[in-house]
């Protein structure tokens, strides 16, 4: 098994989240996946922690989510929990020392991450009560 | 043997911490505080006068709080701020909704705007009345008079709206005394008549709103659907309560308004009742137009029983922004038991509220769905100044909006008192909150931190007058 990387889990699950992950950069992004009819095959993974910026792929049934800030008690974290939909939050690389700071300039941290997860085939690890992993299939 | 989370109730329990994180506040010369039940004990140990334990019906119809009361007030809110805040302030740009900018303004709109609103509805229905506007709570559900408006009122319009104004400079700790003991006299006298046990907040009774009356959670119960295993329903409302549940983010502009939860009401066979309502077509706002084609109501009230024994429940909180957080984390699996009622408009009367049941959501969910991506297509297509500003009245108007319309006095508001009008200093702080990270660093930083909210001079007078310098 191959963690690459690792944030807050936001709630407890055995489900088996698995699937191509794809980054979101704006509200058409998510339009065009949810009109592709392909959302199910993916991961989504989102700058923020917010949850309106995801609502139609939280709606329509996305397998997993994976975010570069906020926290389980964020929106986003709260109504991952309300769907069932696996969520790892504040993600950062576990071969890097790079992490989120709030207010900072978080740029190349978020570049890094985007670029080691983006189009990969991932598994979300979330039984633990604190920290969610990503598998690298 | 008694279930773990019922230890959190024993005196001298010091509860769970829900988070690595302390608060230091303006006790910078003390141990750090942490959250939960112990942060709560520990902030009441520090204040100098009995106005954050249990109070009398007296003290809340007196008109002003004493500047030693005030300053009591002023630290515990920035401390529960902090509490139930901290970790939310993680979540960054939003990439849809420009959050930061519009809770910016809309703070510094009500800590400006609220006491001329709060006189003059105070004027119109008196002392008493305001504290029936909180009883009012007890009695419905589906009603916007709840924690999360009610703790809005002192901890945002007072709390937050001083605190974004001293950071920007506008005003100094020791301007707006009588106004700020205007607003957090509202919010005192609506918290004690919702829960009349003396407490005025959930995190000063260890997390609980049990505030309804027994009949109407009879009537709840009454409809409530039990799941046996592999019972398809389960999931139907799981799926519904989360659907609904977004759409109430979205038409709130991403904010918790849409959301209340009352509980934990313990039940005879030892389960929970948690009473969540979700507003996820509110009038008030234009762009809920999507919401009428869909045919969704105002509001459905979803009520979840969970098993805690099944989860091996260690800990659970409804916090003061109306939303439920359990340790372990995961109560989803946990529902035995479950009902949905509708209140199809903000005046509907309680008589006529309706229950659904689960076998018939499927057309529903299929309206909040379609409701959620069209409302979603539309708000990608608004432009920041829009976005922007259409989130600063969901906060300024909309956290104010039940409790005017309870008190007959929205129309008033409205037509002599230039609700929906933006105040011209908040509108020229428009252009200045994006500067120098002014919304998105330094604000929240100080929000959030607890370091913003400056105590009042002890020997300040409390008619002293606005726009003092010195």
């Amino acid at each position: 098994m191959t963690i690459i990387a690792e944030g807050y889990n936001c709630f407890e699950t055995d489900k088996d989240a698995v699937g191509t992950a794809i980054f979101l950069p704006d509200p058409k992004a998510v339009i065009s996946l949810i009109q592709s009819g392909k959302l199910k095959e993916h991961i989504v993974l989102a700058q923020g922690g917010t949850t309106t910026f995801l609502a139609p792929a939280l709606s329509m049934g996305a397998s997993g989510v994976i975010t570069l800030s906020g926290a389980p008690e964020s929106h986003l974290g709260i109504l991952s929990r309300e769907f069932q939909i696996p969520c790892i939050m504040t993600t950062y690389l576990l071969d890097s020392d790079a992490r989120y700071v709030i207010g900072g300039d978080n740029d190349a941290h978020f570049g890094a991450v985007i670029e080691a997860l983006n189009g990969k085939q991932v598994r979300l690890h979330c039984q633990d009560g604190d920290t969610g992993r990503i598998e690298l299939l | 043997m008694a279930a773990e989370y019922l230890k959190r109730y024993d005196d001298n329990d010091p509860g769970l911490r829900f988070q690595d994180l302390v608060y230091t506040g303006n006790f910078t010369d003390m141990e750090p505080v942490p959250d939960g039940i112990l942060g709560d004990r520990v902030m009441k140990s520090r204040a100098q006068t009995g106005v954050l334990e249990k109070v009398s019906h007296e003290a809340v119809l007196e008109e002003h709080f004493s500047i030693a009361e005030l300053n009591d007030l002023n630290n515990y809110i920035a401390w529960n701020i902090w509490d139930v805040l901290v970790m939310r302030a993680t979540e960054g740009a939003s990439g849809m909704i420009p959050r930061q900018e519009y809770e910016i303004l809309a703070v510094m709109h009500e800590f400006y705007r609220y006491p001329e609103l709060i006189r003059m509805t105070t004027d119109e229905i008196g002392a008493q009345g305001v504290i029936d506007i909180g009883a009012s709570a007890r009695g419905e559900i589906g009603t916007k008079i709840n924690c999360v408006h009610d703790w809005s009122l002192g901890a945002v319009a007072y709390g937050m709206g001083r605190c974004a104004l001293l950071a920007l400079e506008a005003i100094k700790p020791d301007d707006y005394i009588e106004e700020s003991s205007t607003i957090l006299k509202f919010m005192q006298r609506v918290n004690w008549g919702k829960r009349q046990d003396g407490w005025i907040l959930n995190s000063q009774d260890r997390y609980r709103c049990q505030i309804h009356d027994d009949d109407l959670l009879e009537r709840l119960q009454g409809e409530m659907h039990r799941f046996d295993e592999g019972d398809p329903n389960r999931d139907t409302l799981i799926q519904f309560n989360a659907a609904a549940e977004l759409l109430s983010f979205l038409d709130h502009f991403d904010c918790r308004l849409g959301l209340g939860d009352t509980g934990p009401y313990p039940l005879a066979n030892g389960n929970l009742l948690i009473v969540r309502d979700l507003f996820c077509n509110e009038e008030a706002y234009h762009w809920s137009d999507v919401c009428d084609h869909e045919d969704v109501p105002y509001c459905y009230t979803v009520v979840l029983e969970i098993d805690p024994k099944a989860m091996d429940l260690q800990e659970i909180r409804v916090n003061d922004i109306s939303t439920t957080f359990t340790r372990p984390k995961n109560y989803i699996p946990h529902i035995a038991a479950g009902a949905v009622f509708v209140r199809e408009k903000w005046d509907t009367p309680m008589g006529e509220i309706y229950p659904v049941p689960i076998a018939d959501l499927a057309p529903r969910l299929t309206g909040v769905q379609n409701a959620t991506f069209k409302l979603y297509t539309k708000l990608s297509r608004m432009c920041r100044r829009q976005l922007i500003t259409n989130g600063m009245y969901v906060y300024y108007v909309g956290m104010i909006l039940p409790h005017l319309r309870r008190a007959e006095t929205y129309e008033k508001a409205c037509t002599d008192y230039d609700l929906w009008e933006i105040d011209k200093r908040v509108s020229d702080a428009y252009y200045e909150i994006s500067k120098r990270g002014f919304a998105e660093v330094v604000v929240p930083n100080k929000i959030f931190s607890g370091a913003g909210y400056l105590p009042f001079s002890a020997d300040a007078d409390l008619g002293r007058s606005k726009y003092f310098w010195s």
